[in-house]
């Protein structure tokens, strides 16, 4: 049990990690820094926990984000600084980098050494999980901030 | 409503100013509510009755009514995309607050645009930041240490080449296929000599760094909350980007005559 935890806790300081350095390639405030690992960490963490709950991982990822969302609207309006600069990098741990690679470069295999059905599906297979998984992504940041926005013009 | 007159004179550069904040927060990235929020609540707090505008991925058009709706001015601007830089976008948020929060003038905005700097990291810690940042994927993808080790490596010296062609001023898409050229070249060392086994981990690992990311979730944010050209041209560059990186490791693989990954 103990393993585990250790295990999470180690994996969460790894997933803090590119949080933290992907927010210095986006030129982040310094005082944000800081909270853009901890979201990493989060977000990682939390989609750990419940794929390991048997959720599948498109959908572990989308809950994931909207933690992330959550969490990352508290600080935005504590420190008055806009959310994509602590979202953005927090999700790069969850980012489907290696499937969208993956499919474009089987998609420009399939034009160099013809097509035959595994290049079709290695390519939509991965293709689909980049397509969902970011999907999941974009909605489940903007899901906090939609809850505040309505529709209060009267129609009639 | 607003009591006093605006001249023409007055409202134009009232006008040039929101749009001038604008549009740096479009090229340096910004999300496109945030730019519509921040043009609004600006325009208020100099004294216009109301702002509009209208968002595509290279321009934006900008439109001030003042004077019970009868006097508008509107005016275009072209944005040329650039690197994306948070701090800058911050920094102009910051100070329309400050303009709302201390009924400051027109002047004012235009000098805190002109004097914006914003800080950067000390170029070497990004380098080698980015170099443990594609270590820490590797790792979470369950690489041996000696991949862990060669993708710090190829990652931290193909952030090197991506700072030393920003500074060129390159084009994104040439300086990200040379990026990831220079990545995939090095990490394909643990393939070819065989000083690892995970190489593939090595390989898809050291070029994360050039996952768009930023492009991709702006453009899913703007989709849903009702900006949906911005949504696909954001979409599109993120495309490109991607297109542009796998161009790259192709490139490396073909001239090292690997199979993939």
């Amino acid at each position: 049990m103990d393993n585990i935890i250790l295990q999470y806790f180690i994996n969460a300081i790894f997933a803090g990690l590119p949080a933290i350095g992907f927010g210095m390639v986006f030129n982040v405030p310094k005082h944000t820094l800081i909270y853009c690992g901890f979201g990493g960490a989060i977000g990682y963490t939390s989609r750990a926990l419940l794929m390991d709950m048997n959720v599948p991982l498109e959908l572990a990822t989308f809950l994931a984000s909207t933690i992330v969302g959550i969490v990352a609207l508290y600080w935005s309006r504590k420190y008055i600084i806009p959310r994509p600069v602590y979202t953005i990098a927090s999700i790069i741990p969850l980012l489907p980098g290696t499937f969208a690679f993956t499919a474009i470069i089987n998609l420009i295999s399939m034009n160099a050494h013809g097509v035959t059905p595994e290049l079709i599906t290695i390519f939509i297979d991965n293709s689909l999980k980049t397509i969902i998984i970011l999907g999941g992504i974009g909605f489940g940041l903007a899901l906090p901030s939609l809850y505040y926005i309505r529709y209060n013009r009267p129609i009639i | 409503m607003n009591e006093e007159k605006l001249s023409y004179e007055e409202q134009t550069k009232i006008t040039r100013a929101i749009i001038k904040a604008a549009v740096l927060m479009l090229e340096f990235g910004a999300e496109s509510k945030l730019i519509e929020l921040t043009a609004q609540r600006l325009g208020t707090a100099l004294g216009v009755d109301s702002v509009e505008m209208s968002l595509i991925p290279s321009a934006i058009v900008l439109t001030t009514l003042n004077n019970q709706q009868t006097q508008s001015v509107t005016t275009t601007r072209r944005a040329h995309h650039k690197p994306i830089n948070m701090a800058i976008v911050c920094e102009v948020q910051k100070m329309c607050y400050e303009v709302e929060k201390q009924k400051l003038d027109v002047d004012y905005v235009f000098k805190t645009i002109k004097e914006i700097k914003p800080d950067y990291y000390n170029r070497w810690l990004v380098v080698f930041m980015v170099g443990l940042s594609c270590a820490s994927f590797a790792y979470l993808y369950g690489a041996d240490w000696q991949a862990f080790v060669i993708t710090f490596i190829a990652s931290s010296v193909a952030m090197f080449t991506r700072q030393e062609l920003a500074r060129r001023k390159f084009v994104l898409i040439i300086t990200f296929i040379i990026t990831a050229f220079v990545a995939t070249f090095i990490a394909a060392f643990s393939q070819i000599f065989n000083l690892s086994s995970t190489p593939n981990i090595a390989l898809s690992a050291s070029v994360i760094l050039l996952a768009p990311g930023f492009p991709f979730v702006n453009s899913v944010l703007d989709a849903v909350k009702g900006y949906l050209a911005m949504g696909w041209g954001r979409w599109m560059q993120a495309v490109l980007l991607t297109v542009a990186t796998s161009i790259g490791i192709i490139l490396a693989l073909a001239v090292l005559s690997l199979k993939g990954w």
